[in-house]
């Protein structure tokens, strides 16, 4: 862990506790400038607790939240120029869009000529020019979660903290405004967290992904170094979908493979019984029952199977964990 | 089945309109001749002295001035409780329901020492005081289910944005609240229009006596008569006001407002 004070984001144990709940157990995490990091983990995992304590809107029961090189934790929420996406978008109900926007920069004293241009400029750029006058129960939900990051940017945030901003819309139209999303937030200078408990979208969104589970930071890495190297046996069936398989193949030492890296070949080392085919159009997924349990195959989709197929896979895609911990093991 | 319902809801108030209009003859027995209608009931009260109203006027005050005190402070508590975490929160919980139960009766002696030590009888504006009192826990639990009611992230986001607590009350949370915010005031100013045994030992000069006892003094033409008419006109008079006021805070007490805060 680097002491300097660096540009950026940095969490440095990080501590959440309430009552005897341990929410968030000592994170330590870096964002660079420009860089978006994705919170990624079951619900409860201590992801939003993560952005509430960046945000300053929950108290930390410990550590440090650094912004190139600065202390925050003393500052509130107010002063952090932290800009959040909630899930639920929290726009205010009683007020127009531009009144949703304008609302933060009137109260902080910001003449009217200026606010209007800072208004109209922010909603030029996210297309919402014609929708100005509208309130928020009459947008749909998709205007709605663009108004909210309108209401983000406008204030040329210093971090800007998403909490499952698209998690309210539906599959398609998460899918559209992903690279959207990606254009207005990623690459300028702030450091972006986003959390997610949607491993697409946390592969689509961000450069780095943290896994967290009960409150422990697990693996940060490339959406690459997770999938293929994963840390313990949680990254290994957390990521990646459909998930690994576990195979109790030798004593004291579980097998992952991946649904892909298993092969249907005829000399394989375990016997498997085809129970069910998924056909997806670019793949087919197989269930197979096998004397290690139900194994998950990936094969493309012509591939034949025999009823009785065996399968076989590379010693390099071999993943070895610790059956109790779960930690990861040497090959 | 619903002209039923609402003639079910509205009898007794029709009934007293009709006794109000009615000559004292044609209240016991049907009148065998001659018009049975009247105004002569109305003439009687507004013609008192000092004229009813005064008494409208008195009540008014008394009701406008506790429910603002009962707002002003209600509103700040139910704030705070609503953020109250622990075991305290349940204590001033249960100790509000607690309060809102107490028989009023019991108070009506201390009241009244209150009163005459403090030197407090016979001031309209005073007299809302004991009758914030008893408002208060009623009006803190109304509001702190309002303030509960409020998604949290809203509060959240003006925090984000800077705003202070006054700001956040101020442009996003009363704003909000004012569906609840104008029933409860309604509530309150009821309580305070119709209250009786304290305003009746707290006044006893006659310009400033409220409704409900201007309205028990007027006196029939000897002892043995009883005014049902003029009793049914001052009645009818004092319900006006109150029904203008619940005609005029319908609009904001329509629900809803609330509604694309979060996911709709």
């Amino acid at each position: 862990m680097s002491t300097a004070s660096g540009a950026g984001l940095e969490l440095r144990q990080l501590c959440r506790e309430v009552g005897e709940r341990l929410l968030l157990d000592r994170l330590d995490l870096h964002v660079a400038p420009g860089e978006c990091v994705a919170l990624l983990g079951p619900s409860g995992c201590g992801k939003s607790t993560t952005l509430r304590l960046v945000a300053g809107l929950d108290p930390a029961s410990g550590g440090q939240v650094l912004l190139d090189g600065e202390d925050l934790s003393e500052r509130g929420p107010g002063e952090r120029q932290v800009a959040m996406v909630f899930q639920s978008y929290a726009l205010y109900p009683h007020l127009s869009v531009e009144g949703n926007l304008g609302l933060g920069l009137k109260v902080r004293g910001m003449a009217a000529r200026e606010r209007q241009r800072r208004i109209d400029a922010t909603l030029d750029l996210l297309q919402l020019g014609e929708l100005r006058h509208r309130r928020p129960a009459q947008l749909s939900g998709g205007q709605r979660q663009r108004v909210a990051l309108a209401r983000a940017l406008l204030r040329e945030p210093r971090i800007v903290l998403l909490d499952e901003p698209m998690s309210n819309l539906d599959a398609q139209l998460r899918e559209e405004l992903r690279p959207e999303l990606r254009r207005l937030l990623c690459g300028r200078e702030q450091p972006v967290m986003y959390v997610t408990h949607d491993q697409q979208e946390a592969v689509g969104m961000a450069d780095r992904i943290a896994l967290l589970e009960a409150g422990r930071l697990q693996q940060v890495g490339s959406p690459r170094e997770l999938y293929t190297n994963p840390a313990n046996r949680f990254v290994a069936s957390f990521l990646g979908r459909p998930a690994i398989n576990l195979l109790a193949l030798e004593p004291g030492r579980q097998l992952g493979l991946r649904p892909e890296h298993l092969h249907l070949s005829e000399d394989g080392a375990v016997a498997a019984r085809l129970l069910r085919r998924e056909w997806w159009g670019h793949q087919q997924l197989l269930w197979l029952d096998s004397q290690w349990g139900t194994l998950r195959v990936l094969t493309a989709p012509e591939t034949p199977t025999p009823r009785e197929p065996r399968l076989s896979w590379q010693r390099q895609h071999e993943l070895w964990f610790d059956p109790q911990s779960g930690a990861r093991l040497a090959p | 089945m619903r002209l039923l319902v609402l003639l079910w809801s509205l009898g007794p108030l029709l009934w007293q309109l009709r006794t109000s209009l009615l000559r004292p003859e044609a209240l016991v027995a049907p009148l065998l001749e001659g018009n049975p209608w009247t105004l002569a009931n109305y003439q009687l009260v507004l013609s008192g002295d000092p004229p009813f109203w005064r008494y409208l006027g008195n009540s008014t005050l008394v009701g406008l001035a506790t429910t603002l005190l009962t707002l002003l402070l209600a509103v700040p508590c139910a704030y705070g409780l609503q953020k109250l975490r622990g075991p305290l929160r349940w204590g001033v919980g249960l100790a509000l329901v607690g309060a809102a139960m107490f028989p009023t009766v019991l108070l009506f002696l201390a009241l009244l020492e209150i009163a005459r030590s403090f030197g407090l009888a016979n001031n309209l504006l005073t007299l809302s005081l004991p009758y914030t009192a008893l408002s208060l826990p009623l009006a803190v639990l109304l509001l702190r289910a309002a303030f509960a009611d409020l998604p949290g992230e809203l509060e959240d986001a003006a925090r984000l944005e800077g705003l202070d607590l006054g700001q956040r009350l101020q442009h996003v949370l009363l704003p909000l609240l004012a569906p609840a915010l104008a029933s409860t005031a309604i509530l309150v100013f009821l309580a305070s229009w119709n209250e009786y045994a304290i305003a009746l030992t707290w006044i006893s000069r006659n310009d400033l006596l409220t409704l409900p006892i201007a309205i028990a003094r007027i006196g029939g033409g000897s002892v043995f008569t009883i005014p049902y008419g003029a009793f049914a006109a001052a009645t009818v008079l004092g319900s006006l006001p109150l029904l203008l006021l619940v005609l005029l805070a319908q609009r904001s007490i329509v629900s809803g407002l609330t509604r694309g805060a979060v996911k709709g």
